[in-house]
């Protein structure tokens, strides 16, 4: 049994991302894929603000547009469009993404997706609807989507397989840590190309590289039989060596790790000695808090609080393990954490992208936590790139003059907030 | 249903959230799944909100329609005891108006003192601008309250609105000039203005609404219910501003002699009182337009589209003020096409006008066109660097770099220069980028018109996803001089290092040969984008030097990448 970990769940009013969000990688990630959101005007202005204009050349993504004309009819007709994005994009896969209002209409998505699948060009059906998904989760949904196109591999296959999308360099940097380490590799879901999907079976190793990846992991279980491994995610040299460690014993390898941990926290000393000792509120969506409090928290900060959307007991337990103690909230109720925040004075909050300038304007220092996400933090080559984030704000803040935080600087800035009330003492 | 790649107005919800965020006092609680609060961020990241903005998200999930919770009653009683509001607007989404919900009798069961307006906003009827306008009339419909004009000449000015293009530069110039006037300033609204100021409005001589896409319903609805005067015209350009002064004074004057005690008539100041420092020209717009520069803008041709407004005030500007020809105008306000067409009658044939929501048509009309400038928002910008065409944004929607920290009106005297120079900046770079082209790059780094552009999405409007790519090589392309303390030390780290790199044991005396390239080493290099491939290239090199390494197979550059990030 997974160790009963203590967190509590705040029903409250949070910010937070939905599933759509995990288009803005994964699309990068599958080279020859396309992804096509069944939703609103609301959607597609979600995705533009989230990920930025990508409309230079021709995104391997797009809203096939609910309009009012569209609310009656029961199955929506996207055929030309899987015809039109065949026709332009040559995709080798199309993921048909739900979001709310055809969850609201109860469209039977598998349905639709297999009326318009071919064997040349498959579409698949991924739930990431804001109603059920947050941010970073979709990712899950998708890989589960890709789990039948594995091809089943023999029994006697020991390999691993790294599961969650990393850009290439990451990839690279495991690939060659693997091989240093005498693991035999089989390959990473999702691959970058549709056609690379790795083998997997009974004697299959998933060692999860992305800690927002519960339900696919638990799918390879039951529908391969493979081994999912249960360590820290590869994030800081704790995590590194955890990860790596484990994943040698799975191979009868009997790895020792200790030296090179120690190194890796040498070479970040100068971060780690601005770190010590300073309080740390990890207030974010990315479903990555989990094991960047656990990293911090080794690197000698008090963690004060880690809200994260949704912690799963089981395929969180090493991380929550190392948390004993530390407050954790699933979906924390943001106005009970800036109450929180004014009590307790951390010296850094990790928090949204939506409350970082906000909390900035209160006289917190902030980080933005998204970033996370889309920063080479995996590995022992990440462990730099990932002291530094936080470490950024920090430097950066005590650097600059304090008048900066005088009300004045900001006078209208914001119509309708004249006065801002900092939340800090001093 | 079509496919969607992208969308000039926003959402609905975000119309009502523009609105209350301009407010004092005031809050939006949306009913809605938790994605939809992606607005928030809109505020926060363009406008650098120091403040959280005055919009909360109900969050509505799949469990909740499963078993039936209705969050709202509780969201806005949170929302009244941390926030303290005036009023409350609750708008349904896209989502949950499908409900049919009845969220009059939600609100009223959350029992709040404050005032709880549930606004009806059909967001498949109703975008961003009709949402903003169509709340912002209600409101004033609602709270507007007769009461006698103030005793000396004053305005109400409507329309600035946060995220509303330059809006916060525009009041400033407006501002300005009615101070040179003597005229006070009634009520700005929504801009800053309580519910209370909403109740001022109609103490006010004449409202100035310069925005056709919001205000101008509230102005038109205070001149039919109280009778104030309106000026709807916006002041874009020289003459414009000129013509708007003189009507604006007229109307002033013809309102105090109706006033029982009536002041000495308003008068127009000499025109130097209009400038910054009081002496000078107001604009420089008119000499400039006549100077030898503005020679080689002859026969240039522009291209303008925008929202309404300045579609139309930038095309009149670049036509009257700076002589240049107009190849095509268009919006994106499909509603407000026949008063921007009318608008531009003499300057724009029907032929070469174009109303449309889909940013691909314009980008064609745009291809065929090529013209000198192109006007528009940030699509347009896209779409001009596609063509390597010189483009100015002109309205919203619009990127981080429109949300600039300088003084940058568009309208008045002050707007009209910041315009020009947007102009000849815009299109004399481009001048110059031709002459490069045509001669060589006369041993200057020429940037390439390509890596610009894969560079871009690091701007985009709040840089999520879009930091992807830059983060990724941030530690190879640091200049390699900031890490000198970490490479004095790197002699004991050698066993933290892959085991490509074991040569890196002898470090310090080597001659400085060049490394060579493995093919393995290449095609990894090759993953790191283009645009800073070179300077990892150099750094990498570096240290392969430092290390006495003579290949460069993949495995040392993935140790130097180590290396180098600590
Ligand atoms: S929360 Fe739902 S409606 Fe909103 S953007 Fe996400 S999927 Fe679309």
């Amino acid at each position: 049994m997974p160790p009963k970990a203590q967190f509590t769940r705040e029903d409250g009013i949070y910010h937070s991302f939905c599933g759509l969000v995990s288009v803005g990688w994964l699309y990068q990630k599958i080279k020859d894929s396309f992804f096509l959101i069944l939703g609103t005007h609301t959607c597609a202005h979600l995705l533009q603000n989230t990920m930025g204009v990508m409309i230079f050349a021709r995104p391997r993504f797009a809203i096939s547009l609910l309009e009012e004309a569209d609310l009656s009819s029961a199955q929506p007709a996207i055929a030309d469009q899987i015809a039109e994005i065949t026709r332009e994009h040559h995709p080798s896969v199309i993921f048909l993404l739900s979001s709310c209002t055809p969850e609201v209409m109860k469209v039977e998505f598998e349905g639709l997706a297999q009326s318009v699948s071919t064997p040349e060009v498959p579409v698949l059906f991924v739930p990431a609807s804001g109603l059920d998904f947050t941010f970073s989760q979709s990712e899950d949904s998708v890989l589960q989507a890709l789990i039948p196109f594995c091809p089943q591999a023999p029994p006697d296959d020991k390999r691993v397989v790294f599961l969650g999308s990393v850009n290439d360099a990451i990839a690279d940097d495991f690939l060659f840590e693997a091989s240093r380490l005498g693991i035999p590799v089989a390959g990473f879901l999702p691959a970058n190309h549709f056609h690379e999907l790795p083998p997997i079976g009974p004697g299959t190793i998933i060692a999860p590289l992305q800690p927002f990846l519960a339900k696919v992991a638990n799918q390879l279980t039951n529908d391969r039989g493979a081994t999912v491994m249960s360590s820290l995610f590869p994030f800081g040299p704790d995590g590194c060596r955890a990860f790596w460690e484990d994943l040698a014993a799975h191979f009868d390898l009997k790895v020792d790790l200790s030296e090179r941990e120690a190194a890796s926290w040498a070479r970040i000393k100068e971060h780690t000695d601005l770190l010590k000792g300073k309080k740390v509120f990890l207030s974010a969506d990315t479903l990555l808090e989990l094991p960047l409090a656990r990293f911090i928290r080794a690197a000698g900060a008090e963690v004060l609080e880690c809200s994260t959307p949704y912690i799963n007991r089981r395929f969180h337990a090493r991380e929550l393990a190392l948390l004993d103690g530390v407050r954790l909230v699933e979906q924390a109720n943001f106005e009970r954490q800036l109450r929180s925040i004014a009590e307790e004075q951390p010296d850094l909050v990790i928090s949204n992208i939506i409350t970082a300038n906000p909390l900035i304007g209160h006289g917190v220092v902030a980080k933005w936590g998204t970033e996370f996400i889309f920063s080479p933090i995996h590995g022992w080559a990440g462990v730099n790139t990932l002291v530094g984030l936080f470490t950024r704000a920090l430097r950066r803040h005590a650097r600059l003059d304090p008048l900066g935080s005088d009300p004045v600087w900001m006078a209208g800035v914001m119509p309708g907030a004249p006065e801002i009330i900092p939340l800090t003492r001093g | 249903m079509r496919l969607a790649y992208w969308m000039y107005e926003g959402t609905a919800h975000h119309g009502v959230g523009r609105v209350m965020n301009s407010m004092r006092n005031t809050h939006a609680v949306f009913h809605a799944p938790q994605g939809d609060g992606y607005v928030n961020t809109i505020f926060t990241m363009l406008e650098r909100t120091p403040g959280f903005p005055a919009m909360t998200t109900s969050v509505v999930s799949g469990t909740d329609l499963a078993r039936g919770t209705l969050r709202l009653p509780e969201t806005l009683r949170q929302v009244e005891a941390t926030r303290h509001p005036d009023l409350i607007v609750v708008v349904a989404s896209c989502s949950t108006i499908l409900l049919q919900e009845n969220l009059e009798i939600a609100a009223h069961q959350s029992g709040l003192a404050c005032e709880v307006m549930v606004y009806d906003a059909n967001p498949y009827r109703m975008q961003e601008t009709a949402a903003a306008e169509g709340l912002f009339t209600a409101l004033v419909k609602k709270y507007a309250t007769p009461q006698p004009l103030t005793s000396l000449p004053s305005v109400n000015i409507l329309g600035p609105s946060s995220l509303g293009f330059h809006a916060r530069h525009d009041l400033i110039s407006l501002r300005r000039i009615l101070k040179t006037l003597g005229v006070a300033v009634n009520v700005v609204a929504p801009w800053g203005a309580s519910v209370d100021d909403l109740r001022r409005l109609p103490a006010a001589w004449l409202t100035i609404a310069p925005y056709r896409e919001l205000g101008r319903l509230a102005a038109e609805h205070l001149e039919a219910q109280f009778g104030t005067a309106a000026l709807y015209d916006a002041p874009i350009g020289v003459q414009p501003t000129l013509r708007w002064l003189d009507a604006l004074l007229e109307t002033l004057n013809t309102v105090g002699s109706r006033l029982a005690v009536p002041p000495s008539p308003l008068k127009l100041p000499p025109l130097t009182e209009f400038s910054l420092d009081g002496m000078s020209a107001p604009s420089n717009v008119p000499w400039f337009a006549r100077t030898a520069d503005m020679e080689s803008f002859t026969g240039k041709k522009a291209f303008v589209f925008g929202d309404a407004t300045h579609t139309v005030g930038v095309t009149k500007f670049l036509a009257d003020e700076l002589g240049m020809p107009i190849a095509g105008a268009g919006t994106y306000l499909v509603k407000e096409a026949d008063w921007v067409r009318s608008q531009l009658q003499g300057y724009v044939s029907d032929a070469d006008f174009l109303a449309t929501d889909e940013f691909q048509q314009v980008a064609d009309r745009i291809g065929q066109l090529r013209p000198e400038l192109v006007c528009g928002t940030q699509m347009e910008r896209h779409t001009g660097r596609r063509y390597d065409l010189n483009v100015m944004v002109i309205s919203s929607p619009t990127h981080i770099e429109n949300h600039l920290l300088a003084y940058r009106p568009f309208l008045g005297f002050d707007g009209a220069d910041v315009i020009a120079d947007e102009v000849s900046t815009t299109c004399t770079l481009g001048m110059e980028k031709h002459l490069i082209d045509m001669f060589g790059d006369a041993g200057l780094e020429l940037v390439e018109p390509a890596a610009a552009e894969s560079a871009e999405p690091v701007l985009a409007s709040n840089g999520n996803a879009a930091v992807a790519p830059v983060a990724v090589v941030a530690e190879l392309v640091k200049p390699t001089n900031g890490h000198a303390p970490e490479e004095q030390s790197s002699n004991g780290n050698g066993s933290a290092l892959p085991t490509g790199a074991a040569p890196s044991g002898q470090t310090a005396a080597v001659p400085a040969v060049n490394p060579v390239w493995t093919a393995d080493g290449e095609a990894m290099l090759k993953k790191i984008p283009f645009f800073v491939r070179g300077r990892a290239r150099g750094n990498i090199e570096k240290y392969a030097r430092e290390h006495g390494i003579a290949t460069i197979t993949a495995e040392v550059l993935l140790a130097a990448k180590e290396h180098l990030g600590a």
